[in-house]
């Protein structure tokens, strides 16, 4: 929203400083995310004077705690978790105002103590607040806490106006396409969609961002991000760790459905798509779906352009470690894949014949998360000698993760009298320039839907255009069960069907 | 001046290789065994940063803006230059350069970052040549902010045309400036921000969040004072603070009829708006800058509530980067 349509006593200040009153609701409130990451936002947020003073937490769960437990439970989490070091000066003001519900997510009676409990802090208060309910628990209740908002009347507090109530859910936001449109039937069934914050903490970090500002604030670059200059695209999203003791969990799940499908579905979306006419949430959106929706189907079988893979026995980090199938919680006949390779064709007037190629893992040689852009080889007639000239294809590299920040390789001389040349790399360390003091994903997330601001979310149809790629995927690969599942050593960057994945391009993996 | 040169902290070097003794400071450290990080790896650099220290400054008070200089590119990594006029007219005074470098370790390697400061003393003289003798102190391309630190006079400024044209921001604290700084021809006043104006930040919010929960109309509706009672230490504030009330009210379309009182008060740390209607409805922030609290009561037409609410002026490197940056 424009500054001057703005309200007049918060015109001039920064629009993460405007903040309604407000009340957190969180679910799944004694839970993992909420320790690691949501309580310590929070605590960070009131640390940079960005919460409302009239700002309470309402913890609701299962677990019969009292307000007072669960205070600790979030000091704990401060102290273990946050960024920053607690101050007392700062918390206990936050803590102050934070209680706890407990009840069942299929409890309507539950959610009519939790309405009576916010109306009380609201009466405290003496003026209208803006609840904002954190769905942060297990997706099998997200339906039953969404109906139970419905029906008890929270989900419609202040409808159209600025305190309107806002839901964050945490993903998975189905498992394939039926079910994520059965969710948002759901949601829809009683929240409106600008009501709705799907989350993806991948679009709060600040390289992700920055993705965008690269692109179209710089006049460098737009006008070779086509088809015309860029030769291939490669999204890697890798991780170090096994799955360590969340066997039950990923078996449900496996690397398309934890990664793929979402987070680096995102990372697609932003280097594919459009400029946006403005950057205002709906824009933005627009444009992401438009162009998740020229991605063509995916061919799955030999020589197709999927690949899936488990990590077996090797080295990480000069240790030996096993295989998944060998890890606590695994079934030794699953068919559950942890690294998921994809080549993308993008039907489009900008895309036409570049692959996006798309990778992540577990076990694999370095956590780092990174797109890099490879552009086509300048004409070799001045430099044809490849014994002599070193040239390598110029590579605008984004690494999201951890190091955030950008390279370019350029060719460059080889100082001497012979004109030798070979790849040097030019680098942007978002640590040496601005500090690495930033805000955590979650704070800036948090914080923008406490503003009403969408344009960092995920819209509804654009979750669903994702799975309508990949469900036929994940249907064929529950058919063939283990068959052509591939596999690799731990500490390798990943099996051989994703090379070839890549071969027919010549092309092959960077190893980042 | 001089004593400020030589109080504030620096290895001196000939003015003619300040780069090179600034590529060799981190070299020098490590070699001699100090804990000197690998340069590329942690020297930050996101802007250029000009602290001028004026004819009014005091040795304590150059200290002390030193070091804010230094919390600050804690928080901004930036090459800093403080400049030190000499009150002297004599060209055979020699121009002399410092260095110094800081870093600031965090808990981990990405945390911790490294920021040089290069410090020019120069004689009156010497100022039209100060131009080119600044320019190979500062990192090409990047940004420049410039702070202006107590003008013995504001007409001095004009000697410095080339930071005030050149700059993306320029820096002052209209509580401790020459008056004149109100009628000095800025060559870009969009580019002068105030440090006042930046200090009082969460008390605009916690105001304008709170304000911003009702129609202007409501805010408006039969308003007939606004009163700013303000310890004396706080005038600069309060004057500042006023001029933003007004300022909004007049854009939620208030009457010209509104009585706007600024009046000191003895408590040391007061800082307090009310706003008095004619039907009866009131706003009261009453601020202890010194307790760091304030009480908002409130009566719009839905009852008197009431809002206790921990609130402080920004400290000096924080409000530095809020006037630098937003």
């Amino acid at each position: 929203m424009p500054d001057a349509q703005r309200h007049p006593f918060l015109q001039g200040l920064s629009k993460h400083r405007g903040a309604p009153p407000t009340v957190v609701v969180i679910f799944g409130a004694s839970g993992d995310l909420t320790a690691r990451k949501l309580i310590p936002a929070v605590f960070n947020l009131g640390y940079d004077n960005l919460l409302p003073a009239d700002f309470s937490i309402v913890g609701f769960g299962r677990k019969p705690i009292s307000d007072d437990e669960f205070r600790k439970i979030a000091t704990g989490a401060i102290k273990e978790f946050s960024r920053r070091e607690l101050n007392n000066d700062v918390w206990d003001h936050i803590a102050a105002n934070t209680s706890y519900v407990a009840g069942g997510y299929d409890e309507p009676a539950a959610f009519e103590r939790l309405a009576k409990h916010i109306a009380a802090i609201e009466t405290k208060i003496g003026r209208e607040v803006q609840t904002l309910f954190y769905i942060s628990t297990p997706p099998s209740v997200f339906a039953p806490i969404l109906l139970n908002l419905g029906s008890s009347g929270l989900a419609a507090r202040y409808l159209g106006r600025r305190n309107q109530s806002k839901v964050i859910i945490e993903k998975p936001f189905g498992r394939d396409l039926a079910s994520a449109r059965s969710l948002n039937a759901t949601i829809r069934s009683v929240l409106e969609e600008h009501q709705v914050y799907r989350i993806d903490h991948y679009l709060g970090k600040e390289t992700v961002q920055d993705l965008l500002v690269q692109r179209f604030a710089n006049a460098i670059f737009e006008p070779l991000w086509n088809r015309n200059f860029i030769d291939s695209v490669q999204i890697t999203v890798a991780e170090e760790v096994g799955v360590g003791t969340r066997g039950g969990y990923y078996e449900q799940s496996g690397a398309l459905r934890d990664m793929i499908q979402n987070h680096t579905m995102q990372l697609v979306a932003l280097t594919a798509m459009e400029p946006p006419v403005s950057l205002d949430p709906e824009s933005m959106r627009d444009e992401k779906v438009k162009v998740l929706k020229a991605i063509q189907p995916l061919r799955v079988g030999p020589g197709g352009d999927v690949c899936r893979a488990q990590y077996a026995d090797g080295m990480m980090g000069g240790k030996q470690v096993k295989g998944y199938l060998a890890e606590e919680g695994i079934n030794p006949q699953s068919a559950t894949e942890t690294y998921a390779a994809m080549r993308l064709a993008i039907n489009n007037w900008r895309w036409q014949g570049v692959p996006f190629y798309i990778r992540s893992g577990k076990r694999l040689a370095r956590r780092v998360s990174e797109i890099a852009i490879q552009f086509k080889r300048p004409p070799g007639t001045l430099f044809a000698e490849s014994d002599k000239f070193n040239l390598a294809a110029n590579t605008l590299a984004f690494q999201i993760q951890p190091d955030e920040g950008l390279s370019m390789v350029l060719n460059g001389k080889v100082p001497g009298l012979e004109t030798r040349m070979q790849p040097v790399k030019m680098s942007f360390r978002y640590s040496t320039t601005f500090g690495s003091n930033t805000p955590e994903a979650y704070e800036r997330l948090v914080l923008d839907a406490m503003i009403g601001d969408g344009t960092l979310f995920i819209r509804g149809d654009e979750a669903e255009t994702s799975w309508a790629l990949y469900t036929p995927v994940l249907e064929a690969w529950a058919a063939a069960g283990r068959n052509g599942m591939g596999s690799y050593a731990s500490g390798s960057w990943g099996p051989e069907c994703a090379d070839a994945l890549l071969a027919d391009g010549k092309h092959t993996w960077r190893q980042p | 001046m001089t004593k400020i040169f030589d109080a504030l902290p620096g290895l001196e070097v000939p003015v003619g290789s300040i780069a090179k003794s600034l590529a060799g400071m981190w070299e020098d450290t490590a070699a001699k065994g100090g804990p000197a990080p690998a340069a590329d790896d942690v020297k930050a650099t996101q802007v250029n940063f000009v602290l001028h220290l004026g004819f009014n400054t005091t040795v304590e008070d150059a200290v002390r803006q030193f070091e804010t200089a230094v919390l600050f590119s804690k928080r901004a990594p930036c090459r800093v230059v403080v400049l030190c006029p000499l009150p002297i007219d004599d060209p055979s005074v020699e121009m002399q350069a410092k260095i110094y470098g800081e870093c600031h370790l965090g808990k981990t390697k990405g945390d911790t970052r490294c920021c040089e400061f290069v410090l020019l003393s120069y004689p009156f003289a010497a100022r039209q040549y100060l131009e080119s003798q600044l320019s190979v102190c500062l990192i090409t391309d990047l940004p420049l902010y410039y702070w202006v630190h107590r003008f013995a006079s504001i007409h001095r400024l004009n000697d410095y045309q080339h930071l005030l044209r050149r700059s993306e921001r320029i820096l002052i604290d209209t509580a401790i400036a020459d008056p004149e700084i109100f009628n000095f021809k800025w060559p870009r006043p969009e580019a002068v921000h105030d440090l006042v104006y930046a200090r009082l930040l969460p008390v605009r919010q916690s105001i304008g969040q709170l304000l911003s929960g009702y129609e202007p109309a409501v805010l408006i509706e039969g308003l007939r004072a606004v009163t700013l009672t303000h310890a004396q230490k706080l005038s600069a504030e309060a004057r500042v603070l006023m001029a933003w009330t007004r300022e909004r009210f007049a854009a939620s379309g208030a009457l010209a009829n509104v009585a706007y009182t600024t009046k000191p008060d003895r408590d040391d740390g007061a800082l307090k708006l009310d706003f008095e209607y004619a039907n009866g409805h009131f706003f009261q922030w009453h601020g202890d800058t010194v307790k760091k609290n304030a009480i908002i009561a409130v009566d719009f037409g839905g009852g008197r509530s009431e809002l206790h609410i921990a609130v402080s002026l920004l400290t000096r490197d924080a409000a530095l980067s809020d006037a630098t940056f937003f």
